[in-house]
């Protein structure tokens, strides 16, 4: 120690300094980027501020309107457009298609698998190869999705000029309007207007979700239940094999015999025509059907046939079609008697309109898309254009897609990314997305949607209608007639139109100008408005057509043979479209909550006669092929049926490839009935494979163990507000006290929080709530919430910030299957607030329970203690690749590994909003006027749908507001006598209220007033009940004394 | 004591363990070498990937990180007890054992005080939970009972570790009066100017009483703090008015079952019989026998009161337990800490060194379990059944558990062989005064 000298010291000390700072340097290196001003600022864009498009939704074929919204140059939001019939509100898949539109696999330009070429090189390419093809006596073909407007009208020129053009849903509209041919002789899809009927039927059509105008029907539909709308709440009959997102809203389940759903129809049409004295010019038709008979074949009992009869012919109803559940070979036949019910039950024109339906013009049936793949593979197909059908991963196991497209010259596949159809001699030709590009769409009848671009095209892609313009140009004019619009009001000469034009958009701009705008219009002011609008409208009358169809109550002949009816759904991924967008993968499933994956629906008793373990796969096997994937035991599926979801299964794609297995590979490549795809009826054998599925319910449990979480009421006790008082329907537990002490109420150790000026608050209607889960990607893509991937989403650590509940709390005939959004309750007294040591979370003035992601540590504490289990932990950096990064809107973070993150209730907008008023009221004040400083605050009209969830929501359940302002929607909704608050008996005071659920099937309040608080609760036995639909009804009919 | 043993005896005795590493220390040294290698891998992962690396399965966002915690404050109990209290309460049966005790004690604590920084998100912003001055004027949460557990964790450390400090000094000065070079230098610093002199003594057993005075209250207190991490949430089956004296019982019952553990073999390896008898053993296993009843008896106490309350979320949660997904978790629980301990009501097994052994180590795994039940299951079946869960641990939680108990095993084998297992004074004061006629040199 002596030896250690000054000079020891200081060589030491300036060691141990520097090696201090070398260490403390090694911190986040900053790397240097250059900040570039606007040289000149764009016009009318002010940086920070975000513009607004209407533009047109291409999710699915409906074609309903949106407004994007495009801050700093890039679209980050989208949402319903409210000038549109189907606005406010957009669903999930309007958000899929903006989240696909950044995706990664995008391609830069046109490229042919090997290299990428230009637009220029690209349209030579295929000059050429359909001068190849006619001069070798091939033929040139389309085969895409179903496309109206100016599309379909360069679809028809390109038809008239030779082209041979397919266009098919993958989902099926064929059946459906293959019906509305025979019954009635019009090539229209009927609307169907739920929202006066009271009674409903359905026969599998899933009108929430993929059927065709499902954002219209489940506004009718959430109208049609609101006891405050007409006086009633409609009542809803499933007849279907099993049920499905739509079907599951429904009070009654009676599942026929998979095949017999056409003349259960029928046998509903007769015994509806009984009770109603009907005496129409089908009287004899209807008669045909055997009753008794169809009642034993189908496995529903007559009495229950003739209940449902009751109902439908006891005021306004309707009777839907088939959906993708009851697709079998004679879905056109189903649809056609439900035609029949309808036209009995005096529906049609009043329910179910034709008229101003739409009118597809050109829609082809699987058979066609059959026949057309058929001749590609007898070489007589020389180029093939594919637009939007990824054929190959949709065609049966009969019909080999890749083959056929392997015969073509030229494969052009007008696609963003690479699919499971993109081959060897695939030219792919990027057509960019609905955001980037013009579009319109005419899909009812009247109604124009246009699709404005939104900003600018992030990788070089052209419009389907400029390659198609190009395409027609290329073509030589035919010798016969040109063709006209056949919906157009005013016959237009479109292929002089087209060949006027230079590019789509010019085009799509004559076409407007000539077919849309009213003569009397001036065409620059009419344009200007409909930009601004997105939506122009011609009211149209509904007609009348007359019935024309034939015999719809056969029965199949002799039993069927195997061991299980197969029956395919789609999810959210559709027909596999959304397959690659992590985000529509990781939204659970509405049914079993599954994700990521392929998996069948068996019964429970199926899965028990099985021997199946819950890890345990199933192999399906048809005479086609065998598939195995995971199971969900749902009771929502009848004991001689496996229903599989579709839509996994690819080959191709970042996020799609290699999940799940494929199950059209189950189906045969025979045509139905007049030509559609049958989805469902082959039979099929399972049997249990021992493994590791993988396989996982995002949702604990399967019902609420007696719990109040989602609350069902009478239906009476709702239409005659009996439900008892106000916050009543879900009392306080505990032991009976003192009656002072009672008399005294609860009693706060901590005073209320303040809250002088806003108290944001929300309600959620469960009654309009039908699960669809666009609350849940609306908020994704609002507030920057990432996927997390399978392996993360199976230990369930979502980072939705909104959780669907989802219970099965009925049995049998009675489903009653819940669904309720829960997110941060906003809590006044927070259970998350007082626990978190560093006060990273705390209340604040205008009632949010905010939330400092810097100061935060990452105890959890605050998340164990929230009893809604809304709060969620970054477990993770969370991937945010390549290109989906553009879509983080720049209005808030992305929150960094170990803390934690919830539902802010959108404060980015609130403070948007707020500023805004400000802003204003400084102005005014500056301008002299007196101001009334209460005049900065946001009007309600204006908060109502503030927060990305209640933008979205397709139904209005969920409203937003200010609980201090008692004018608001969300205190009128939330005080109504239905309404509660979860959990309301722990006191937090939260800013949710739930408005409960009306079920026909409800044992009613009346009689069960009285009794002590919560004396001998049914949830005080969670298993006593358990598996049983009388869990709930037993406990809420204690809940309400 | 027995009367061969002489004051040069106790010295010789106790004092051997100390300075010689044998090769079975060494081999022990190896085995917590690996223990450490392996956790600090886990927990470098851990760090570099995030808290997702363990089996977190959302709402169950605490687990075997807290569970081990508080495992460890429990163990933490039973020295200060034996060390303080039974010094206030006069029980002559302490002497024997309560230095190593007392070692433990700190030990566990030590090890317990680490689990905060590996269960956090950003254990890098560990120190946040710390009321510093800073520039932002950030300051903590008060009513936070996390808070209250920084508090009272690291006062109970400060005063055991300056009691146990303070109890050593005597011991340490004998320990310099027979070393040389620089080991006397460092223990002539922790004897701090020790000469056993009348006047010293008559300082220091006052000072001693008083250290004992204030180490008693922390003795309840901690372990009712670390309750109310649970208790005043209002997670169902945390949220109990019982659990204060609960864990506290339960935290005896642990901390003596592991002296227990740990003294057997130290006595056999050390040959220290001579001044830890099985009757020490005894009294120990009679104390977890006490606490163990108490421990029964909450359980109970806690089903009766879910029961009654009608509270459905609480039975749910209790109902769980015992049927659900946990259930295993339950049984090793109860059989451990209710069941088979009871065999020690039979004096044959324990007064018999397998008998105290194996019994004691059942208790520690389920006192393990014990928490690991409290706060996973009710975790896993909280109000929203849509939330209901199960959680596993993965390898990394596993791998920083058996980072602890080697972190604590590093400790404690240092601890053998640098201090004296045993009170060499108290020991003394257990004999005859040695008579200068004998011509021993008294020390």
């Amino acid at each position: 120690m002596a030896e250690f000298n000054r000079r020891d010291f200081l060589k030491a000390g300036a060691v141990a300094t520097t090696a201090t700072a070398a260490a403390c340097s090694y911190d986040y290196v900053v790397p240097q980027e250059k900040v570039l001003p606007y040289v000149v600022n764009p016009e009318n864009v002010q940086p920070g501020l975000a513009s607004y498009y209407a533009s047109l939704c291409n999710g699915c074929a409906t074609a309903c309107g949106l407004v994007a919204r495009n801050k700093d140059g890039r679209v980050v939001g989208v949402e319903g457009n409210p000038d549109h019939p189907s606005g406010p509100g957009l669903c999930t898949r309007g958000h899929f298609d903006l989240v696909a539109t950044y995706g990664p696999d995008r391609v830069a330009g046109p490229s042919d698998g090997n290299a990428a070429l230009s637009w220029d090189d690209a349209n030579k390419r295929v000059a050429d190869a359909i001068t190849a093809a006619t001069a070798a006596g091939k033929s040139v073909a389309w085969l895409g999705r179903y496309r109206s407007g100016s599309v379909a009208a360069l679809l028809d020129v390109a038809s008239a000029r030779g082209i041979r053009r397919v266009n098919w849903e993958p989902l099926g509209v064929d059946a459906l309007l293959a019906a509305a041919r025979m019954s009635y002789q019009v090539d229209e899809l009927p609307v169907y207007e739920l929202a006066g009927a009271k009674t409903i039927v359905s026969f599998g059509y899933d009108f929430l979700h993929t059927a065709f105008g499902s954002m219209g029907m489940a506004k009718g539909w959430a109208k049609a239940k609101d006891p405050s709308h007409d006086g009633f709440v409609t009542r809803l009959v499933a007849i279907e094999p099993r049920l499905g997102q739509s079907s599951s809203q429904a009070d009654h389940w009676l599942s026929a015999v998979p095949g017999t759903e056409q003349a259960v129809a029928a046998a509903l049409a007769r015994l509806c025509a009984e009770a109603n004295g009907y005496a129409g010019p089908t009287l004899t038709l209807v008669n045909e059907a055997d009753v008794p008979k169809i009642a034993a074949a189908s496995g529903i009992a007559e009495t229950k046939l003739r209940e449902v009869a009751a109902w439908l012919t006891s005021g306004p109803s309707v009777v839907l079609p088939g959906g993708p559940s009851t697709a079998g070979a004679q879905a056109a036949h189903l649809a056609e008697a439900t035609f029949l019910c309808n036209e009995v039950l005096g529906n049609v024109g009043r329910t179910v309109q034709f008229g101003r339906g739409s009118r597809p013009g050109h829609v082809s049936s699987y058979a066609d898309v059959k026949s057309l793949l058929d001749d590609a593979t007898a070489g007589k197909i020389g180029v093939l254009f594919l637009d939007g059908v990824d054929i190959v991963h949709l065609a049966p196991a009969g019909l080999d897609a890749a083959a056929a497209l392997a015969q073509c010259d030229l494969v052009v596949q007008l696609a963003n990314e690479p699919d499971d159809s993109s081959g060897a001699k695939t030219l792919l030709l990027p057509t960019g997305s609905g955001l980037e590009q013009w579009s319109d769409a005419n899909t009812e009848t009247g109604l124009h949607v246009l699709g404005q671009p939104a900003m600018v095209p992030l990788k070089d892609s052209r419009a389907v209608g400029d390659v198609l313009l190009g395409l027609v140009k290329a073509l030589p004019a035919p010798p016969a007639a040109v063709p006209t619009d056949p919906a157009a009001p005013v016959v237009i000469d479109v292929a002089t139109l087209a060949g006027a034009a230079t590019t789509f958009a010019d085009f799509l701009k004559a076409r407007w100008l000539a077919l849309v705008k009213p003569a009397e219009a001036e065409p620059t002011a009419w344009w200007r408005d409909v930009q601004a609008k997105g939506v122009f409208v011609h009211k149209v009358a509904p007609t009348s057509p007359v019935w024309t169809g034939g015999p719809v109550s056969e029965l199949p002949a002799g039993p069927p043979a195997g061991d299980v009816a197969l029956v395919l759904f789609a999810g959210h991924l559709a027909e596999g479209r959304w397959a690659n967008v992590p985000w529509a993968q990781e939204l659970p499933d509405p049914i079993s909550t599954y994700f990521w994956t392929t998996w069948a629906e068996l019964s429970p008793a199926t899965a028990a006669r099985l021997g199946l373990d819950e890890k345990d796969l199933v192999k399906i096997t048809t005479d086609q092929g065998s598939i195995e994937v995971g199971w969900f035991g749902s009771p929502a599926v009848r004991d001689d049926v496996v229903a599989v979801i579709v839509g996994n299964g690819k080959k191709t794609g970042k996020y799609a490839k290699g999940r799940g297995a494929n199950p059209y590979r189950l189906l045969s490549a025979e045509a139905g009935w007049y030509g559609s795809l049958p989805l469902s009826g082959a039979r099929a054998s399972i049997t249990r494979v021992v493994g590791n599925s993988g396989v996982h319910a995002l949702v604990g449990s399967m019902h609420q163990d007696g719990r109040s979480v989602a609350v069902n009421v009478n239906v009476d006790d709702a239409v005659n507000n009996l439900v008892g008082a106000a916050g009543s329907i879900v009392p306080i537990h505990h032991l009976p006290t003192d009656p002072r002490v009672e008399a005294a109420g609860p009693v706060d150790m901590y005073p209320e929080p303040q809250h002088p000026t806003y108290r944001f608050a929300m309600t959620i209607d469960a009654n309009a709530c039908n699960g669809c889960g666009a609350c849940q990607i609306a908020c994704a893509v609002e507030n920057n919430t990432p996927f997390v991937g399978p392996d993360q989403l199976r230990k369930g650590r979502t980072m939705s910030w909104i959780r669907m509940d989802r219970f099965f709390e009925g049995k049998g005939e009675n489903p009653d299957i819940r669904y309720l959004p829960v997110m941060c309750q906003h809590c006044a007294h927070a259970p998350c607030e007082g626990v978190c040591p560093v006060l990273a979370t705390y209340h604040n003035l205008d009632g949010l329970n905010a939330m400092i992601y810097n100061r935060c540590v990452g105890t959890r504490y605050c998340a164990n203690n929230c009893p809604y289990t809304a709060r969620r932990f970054n477990y993770h950096s969370w991937e945010w690749p390549e290109s989906y990064h553009l879509m983080l809107n720049p209005d808030l973070s992305t929150r960094e590994m170990g803390v934690m993150e919830k539902c802010t209730f959108c404060v980015q907008r609130i403070r948007s909003a707020k500023d805004l008023h400000r802003d204003v009221a400084f102005a005014e004040r500056e301008a002299g006027k007196p101001v009334n400083m209460r005049q900065n605050e946001v009007p309600d009209a204006e908060l109502r749908k503030l927060t990305a969830c209640a933008a979205a929501c397709p139904t209005d359940a969920i409203v937003f507001g200010n609980w201090n302002d008692d004018k608001s929607s969300v205190v009128k909704k939330g005080t109504t006598p239905r309404a509660y608050t979860l959990f309301g008996e722990l006191n937090t005071k939260s800013a949710v209220h739930y408005v409960a659920r009306v079920n026909h099937n409800q044992p009613a309040n009346v009689g069960h007033h009285g009794g002590g608080h919560g004396e001998d609760h049914g949830g005080a036995k969670p298993d006593a009940d358990k598996g049983t639909h009388g869990a709930d009804a037993h406990g809420a009919a204690h809940e309400e004394g | 004591m027995s009367d061969k043993l002489t004051y040069s005896q106790v010295n010789r005795d106790v004092m051997r363990p100390l300075f010689n590493a044998t090769s079975l220390w060494w081999g022990f040294m190896a085995i917590v070498g690996l223990g450490l290698a392996y956790g600090a891998v886990c927990w470098g992962i851990q760090l570099v990937w995030g808290l997702g690396v363990a089996g977190y399965h959302p709402p169950v966002f605490w687990g075997v990180y807290i569970t081990t915690f508080v495992f460890w404050v429990g163990i933490g109990h039973a020295g200060t007890l034996i060390s303080a209290i039974l010094f206030l309460t006069r029980s002559r049966w302490r002497t024997g054992i309560y230095r190593a005790a007392e070692a433990m004690t700190i030990f566990a604590v030590m090890t317990a005080a680490l689990f905060p920084a590996i269960h956090v998100g950003r254990a890098w912003q560990a120190y946040w939970l710390f009321p510093y001055p800073n520039q932002r004027q950030l300051w903590q949460n008060f009513k936070s009972p996390l808070m209250w557990d920084v508090f009272a964790i690291s006062t109970y450390f400060t005063v055991s570790t300056v009691f146990f400090l303070i109890g050593l000094v005597p011991d340490i000065a004998a320990v310099r009066d027979n070393t040389r070079g620089w080991t006397r230098r460092l223990y002539a610093a922790m004897a701090l100017g020790w000469r056993g002199t009348d006047r010293q003594w008559h300082h220091y057993m006052a000072a001693y009483g008083f250290f004992a005075a204030l180490a008693t209250p922390l003795v309840l207190s901690v372990h009712s703090v670390v309750s109310w991490d649970f208790a005043m949430a209002n997670t169902p089956g945390w949220h109990s008015t019982i659990f204060p004296p609960y864990f506290v019982a339960g935290a005896i019952y642990s901390g003596c079952a592991m002296v227990i553990t740990l003294m057997l073999p130290l006595t056999k390896f050390f040959k220290l019989e001579a001044y830890i008898h099985i009757w020490h053993f005894e009294h120990l296993a009679k104390l977890c026998m006490f606490t163990g009843g108490i421990l029964t008896y909450a359980y109970g106490t806690e089903y009766f009161v879910a029961w009654y309350s009608d509270n459905p979320y609480e039975w749910g949660v209790f109902v769980d337990r015992v049927v659900g997904k946990y259930w295993w978790v339950f049984w090793i629980m109860f059989m451990c800490n209710c069941v088979l301990p009871l065999v020690w009501w039979f004096k044959k097994v324990r007064t018999s060194f397998m008998g105290l052994f194996v019994v004691s180590l059942i208790i520690n795994v389920g006192m393990w379990f014990e928490r690991f039940n409290i706060i996973a299951s009710s975790l896993a079946h909280s109000f929203d059944p849509a939330a209901w869960v199960y959680y596993t641990p993965t390898y990394i939680e596993i791998g920083i558990l058996i980072f602890s108990f080697a972190w604590f095993l590093l400790w404690f084998l240092l601890f053998v062989k640098i201090m004296p297992s045993v009170a060499i004074a108290e020991v003394k004061e257990t004999l005859r005064p040695p008579l200068k006629s004998e011509g021993v040199a008294a020390k």
